[in-house]
């Protein structure tokens, strides 16, 4: 907690330092600058001061001045609020901080949907539904970028590939303790009047509204930083510090997802910052960029915006295949089927996912002659898509189908994921899209690739890693619960989304025509219903992980390096290097194992 | 860091710094190519009029020096020629510092021809500063090395900091070799 | 095996039939009052045709697998090591591959090149969407309205704008839609072929189709399609405001 509370001190003394400076260079050059420059240039100097304070300077600015570097080794709850370097403390705030955020932000949802209810306004404004509905968007949107690939991506990634910890521990606290601002930043934008452009703040609109657009450039690009680092971190890991007969054949194929999805972060997130960069030239500088009425062009930062966040779709939803192809193999008991072609089909879509994102302009007024190339490059992706079924349902096919919470959550992964890919093809078509673009059609797709596929994925992981992070074993008989609540009343609530897209239901309003206040009043409810299925998910985690029973180390019978080490895993993971002898995923071949693990007392076979 | 990362040639602690660094610049490329690809977007092949191109070819020619001497300081350090390495890290902040000023004098000549509110400057002035920007890292962090060195910090073998900071101010370099005909040169 | 599998395509042709009659049932698609819906919707409806079968499939073995091979418990022995090394993924790759390209095709571009096909226009309308309104401006009669009123089967081509942000001229009776962006004019090109208005159905209308700030839900205007002599005394009587 010191940590945190000197972090906020020379965070807020950096901003006044970095406001005054920048007050006084425009007072010399003749002209007070305003106030969004202020902020904006005080924000810069602010979170420079917030890093240093939090453990930046203790833990490693020190050195660059030829100061010995200070940290004191902390086993307490403590070192969970503080700048701590194991990859397991990160990994846990990871998780912690962003379901809290997807709460957060589900609540949000709720209360739209309250709005939503009947036509006309209920319960708010407009404006203040536009306001609540921006603020759920983006911040869902980071929920989904950064809680399976922040969360157990760094928890996991170092343990499954036999390394005591990612490549750059510092840095990997760095890029953790770059998300509080961005929360700090987004929740308060309505104090800056909001900002009321989505979560893709189009410009000219993002470029002539409230100042809280800025809060939320300044946010986005800080989150975006934080990405392309941790990005850099698990590729650096993956490659560098794979256990000796840690082949690439013998990768975890969850490990394959998040070196696959931190491809993406480290190029394609540079053009979110740069996008938003513009923006904010354009707002405070008078720049060029986008501003018709000074010669710019709109549709530029729709091109640029869209070239990261498409790419930015399979950044959430990489790490969720690779997670749900990990809990359907274990469970099913056999081997992951076709292997090779799922690696080949995860690369296969990071290489496309750099030539679609035009697919967002179908309607834009873009050039005609692009429509039926992008059309293609889209339409393709549904191959190397394919594959990750391919493989679901080979490993399915036979097995021994243990239908624990994890495993049913991961079964309605490929359900509901199903769902929002085969939608995704009514979108990329340029016919069928013209009809659809921004209505309740895409709002279902995009839910059902994000809520029924990535966070039905993260549930899946919760549960199958609540024993190995906690200790502590869930209970089973409330996991089920939540799951089939949570299913049924998710497809209730998401399906007659499209419908209502169809029958001229625009997305991003607080009001619509009378006809379709049925559909909207059904879904309203449904969405109640679904979120209450999210506080049995609440209840079952906390008080499992205060008094749930001792976790054995490896209750699933897993093959991979995490089930062989205790629960949760002691710092540095193994006593020693684990020597890493086959497939991660032999079962069913007898005398097979993936890897010698030397317990503390001898040499012991892994997995088996 | 424990044993084992000693035991195995795969945990040296170089190679994975020298990977990071080649994968943050690979990123920091794809921020350049964003810029440059806006300014295609919004002004085609069309020059921005009134470029003093005396100027723009001495700058890069001076930046292109500061990589010959970045390398020189590098190699230098690496055969333990200390006082070579000094001077040649000297001279390239020296270099970089005078790629900053040539840069200051082409924006304040460019304000009057082209204003940063219209495309033309919007462009010009956002990729010039940019790179600057990075210029002015880079010169940080070789001032950074100078120091040190100075008081002996690096010799053959051990020499990271060196490395990092000159791999960095190459790729400077080999950006600003994308920004010079993209402002300079190209024509329809 | 075999057995499984003739249980499977069992399932799935019987889902595929449930799926399709489903589809056929639920009324998909509102009122289409041009040429272009009439395109788009043949289109929409030859996807879900395609798509059905591509889903009841993965749900068939879903479904199968988890009944017919589910555990009560830890199962005690591991299933068959079955690595996909046989020519399965294969097929899998062609038949998928075939799929999307045969999409891509029809009824992508097949879909897109009719709707493009007719070039001509009988009227020309200028839109403008400002904040938050549409301007609807007739160049050849001079007329300016709030309204959007056309003649049935007369080819119109729409010279859309935005004057302040962007917005989207959508009108969902017609199904198409294009994007009023500052400093562009965007076309698109509609022939009704239907009556009808506002009061009628409320597809009849232009909605906004982009968010444009606080105002955004706001932005829908009526549409009235009309006999084109009520179409000629309209521009009459509106030619003096
Ligand atoms: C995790 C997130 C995620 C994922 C994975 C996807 C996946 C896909 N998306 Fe989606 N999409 C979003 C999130 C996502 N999307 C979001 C957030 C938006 C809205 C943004 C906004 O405007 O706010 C959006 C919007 C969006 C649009 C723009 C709509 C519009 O505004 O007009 C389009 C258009 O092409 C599209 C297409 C696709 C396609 C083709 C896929 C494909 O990847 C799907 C491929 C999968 C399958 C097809 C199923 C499995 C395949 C098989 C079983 C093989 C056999 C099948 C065939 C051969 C067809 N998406
Ligand atoms: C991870 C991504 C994600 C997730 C999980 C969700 C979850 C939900 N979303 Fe969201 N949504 C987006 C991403 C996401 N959304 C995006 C990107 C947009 C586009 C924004 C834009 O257009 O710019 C969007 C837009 C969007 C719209 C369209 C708004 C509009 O266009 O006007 C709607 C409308 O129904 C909606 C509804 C919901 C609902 C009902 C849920 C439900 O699943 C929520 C379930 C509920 C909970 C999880 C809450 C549980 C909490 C409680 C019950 C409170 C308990 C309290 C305490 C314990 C203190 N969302
Ligand atoms: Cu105009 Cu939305
Ligand atoms: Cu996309």
């Amino acid at each position: 907690m010191r940590a945190i509370v000197r972090g906020i001190g020379w965070g807020a003394a950096g901003f006044a330092l970095g406001a005054l400076a920048a007050t006084a260079a425009g007072w010399a050059a003749g002209r007070p600058p305003r106030a969004e420059v202020l902020v904006t240039l005080g924000y810069v100097a602010g979170l420079t001061g917030w890093l240093l304070g939090v453990g930046l300077w203790d833990a490693w600015a020190r050195g660059w001045f030829g100061l010995p570097v200070r940290h004191e080794p902390d086993h307490t709850w403590r070192r969970y609020f503080r700048f701590t370097t194991d990859h397991k403390v990160i990994g846990v705030q990871y998780l912690v901080t962003f379901v809290v955020l997807f709460v957060l932000a589900g609540a949000m949802a709720l209360v739209m949907r309250v709005e939503l209810a009947a036509p006309g306004p209920t319960v708010m404004s407009a404006g203040a539904y536009t306001h609540l509905m921006s603020l759920h968007g983006i911040i869902m949107i980071a929920v989904a970028v950064a809680t399976i690939l922040g969360g157990f991506g760094n928890y996991l990634v170092p343990l499954m590939i036999g390394a005591e910890d990612m490549a750059f521990p510092r840095l990997n606290a760095l890029s953790y303790w770059l998300v509080p601002p961005v929360a700090v930043l987004l929740v308060a934008t309505p104090l800056a009047g909001g900002f009321d452009t989505g979560w893709t703040a189009y410009p000219p609109l993002s470029e002539v509204n409230a100042s809280g657009q800025v809060l939320f450039n300044l946010a986005v690009i800080t989150f975006g930083l934080s990405s392309i680092l941790g990005g850099i971190n698990f590729l650096a890991t993956i490659v560098g510090l794979r256990a000796p007969g840690m082949t690439w054949r013998r990768l975890p194929i969850f490990v394959w997802a998040v070196f696959a999805a931190s491809l993406i972060s480290v190029t394609a997130t540079q053009y979110l910052a740069a996008g938003l960069l513009m923006v904010l030239l354009d707002r405070e500088a008078g720049m060029a960029f986008f501003a018709a009425a000074r010669g710019g062009m709109p549709l530029l930062y729709q091109h640029i915006f869209w070239f990261y966040s498409h790419p930015a779709v399979y950044i959430m939803i990489l790490p969720a295949f690779g997670l749900a192809l990990e809990v359907l193999t274990h469970f099913s008991r056999k081997p992951l089927y076709a292997y090779p072609w799922v690696v080949g089909g995860f690369l296969g879509i990071v290489g496309l996912s750099f030539v679609v994102w035009a697919h967002h302009l179908y309607t834009s007024g873009m050039r005609e002659s692009l429509l039926g190339p992008f059309m293609a490059t889209t339409e393709l992706i549904s191959i190397p898509t394919g594959l990750v079924f391919l493989a679901a349902l080979g490993t399915l096919w036979m097995g021994r189908l243990w239908l624990r919470t994890p495993m049913l959550f991961a079964l309605g992964f490929l359900f509901n994921f199903l769902i929002g890919g085969v939608t995704g093809i009514f979108n990329a078509d340029v016919p069928t899209d013209l009809h659809l673009q921004d209505t309740y059609f895409v709002v279902g797709h995009f839910h059902y690739t994000i809520v029924g596929g990535m966070i039905f994925a993260l549930f899946a992981g919760l549960y199958y890693w609540f024993p190995k992070i906690t200790g502590r074993m869930y209970d089973e008989r409330l996991g089920r619960v939540h799951f089939w609540w949570m299913f049924l009343a998710y497809n209730a609530t998401f399906l007659p989304m499209f419908w209502a897209g169809v029958h001229g239901m625009n997305r991003r309003i607080a009001d619509y025509p009378a006809p379709l206040a049925g559909v909207n009043l059904w879904i309203s409810a449904m969405a109640v219903v679904l979120g209450a299925s999210v506080v049995v998910f609440l209840w079952n985690a906390v008080a499992s992980w205060i008094r749930g029973p001792q976790a054995a180390a490896n209750p699933w019978g897993a093959r991979t390096l995490e089930w062989q080490v205790p629960s949760p895993p002691p710092e540095g993971n193994f006593p020693h290097p684990p020597r890493v002898v086959g497939d991660p995923y032999a079962y069913g071949v007898p005398g097979a194992a993936h890897a010698v693990v030397a317990a503390a007392g001898g040499a012991g076979e892994g997995g088996g | 860091m424990a044993a084992h990362v000693a035991a195995h040639p795969r945990y040296r602690r170089l190679d994975l710094r020298r990977l990071g660094l080649w994968l943050f610049l690979l990123s920091e490329g794809f921020l350049f190519s964003a810029l440059i690809a806006a300014r295609y977007y919004l002004l085609g092949l069309q020059r921005p009029e009134g470029l003093n191109q005396p100027l723009g070819l001495a700058i890069t020619v001076v930046l292109l020096a500061s990589s010959l001497t970045a390398y020189r300081a590098e190699t230098a350090i690496a055969g333990g020629d200390r006082p070579l390495f000094l001077r040649n890290t000297l001279a390239t902040v020296a270099l970089g510092l005078l790629f900053l000023a040539g840069v200051g004098v082409e924006w304040a000549q460019a304000f009057a021809h082209f204003p940063p509110t219209r495309p033309v400057g919007t462009v010009f002035f956002t990729l010039t500063g940019m790179h600057a920007l990075h210029v002015l890292s880079g010169v940080v962090l070789l001032a950074g090395v100078y120091l040190h060195g100075r008081r002996g910090r690096y010799g053959p073998g051990a020499f990271w900091p060196v490395e990092g900071a000159v791999k960095y101010w190459h790729f400077v370099d080999v950006v600003w070799v994308f920004i010079y005909p993209t402002l300079y040169l190209v024509t329809a | 095996m075999t057995r499984h599998a003739g249980w499977v395509v069992l399932l799935w042709v019987v889902l595929t039939a449930l799926g399709l009659v489903g589809a056929a049932r639920v009324d998909l698609l509102p009122v289409a009052a041009a040429r272009e819906a009439r395109i788009i919707d043949d289109a929409f409806r030859f996807l879900m045709l395609l798509a059905v079968p591509v889903f009841t499939f993965v749900l068939a073995v879903l479904l199968y697998a988890v009944a017919a091979f589910r555990a009560r418990r830890e199962p005690p022995e591991d299933g068959p090591p079955l690595w996909g090394r046989s020519a399965v993924p294969w097929v899998w790759l062609a038949v998928t591959s075939a799929l999307a390209v045969y999409v891509i095709v029809n009824p992508g571009l097949r879909g897109l090149a009719e709707l493009r096909s007719d070039r001509h226009a009988d009227l020309v309308v200028r839109v403008e969407g400002s904040r938050w309104v549409w301007r609807f401006v007739y160049p050849e009669s001079g007329v300016t309205s709030r309204e959007l009123v056309l003649p049935v089967g007369r080819r119109v081509r729409f010279d859309v704008t935005g004057v302040d942000v962007v917005h989207s001229f959508w009108v969902p009776a017609f199904r198409v839609k294009v994007d009023a962006v500052p400093g562009m004019t965007t076309s698109v090109y509609v022939t009704p072929t239907r009556t009808g208005d506002q009061a009628g159905d409320v597809n009849f209308r232009v909605q906004c189709a982009e968010l444009c700030g606080l105002g955004h839900h706001l932005m829908a205007a009526p549409v009235r399609v009309v006999d084109p002599g009520a179409f000629e005394a309209w521009v009459a009587g509106g030619r003096s405001p």
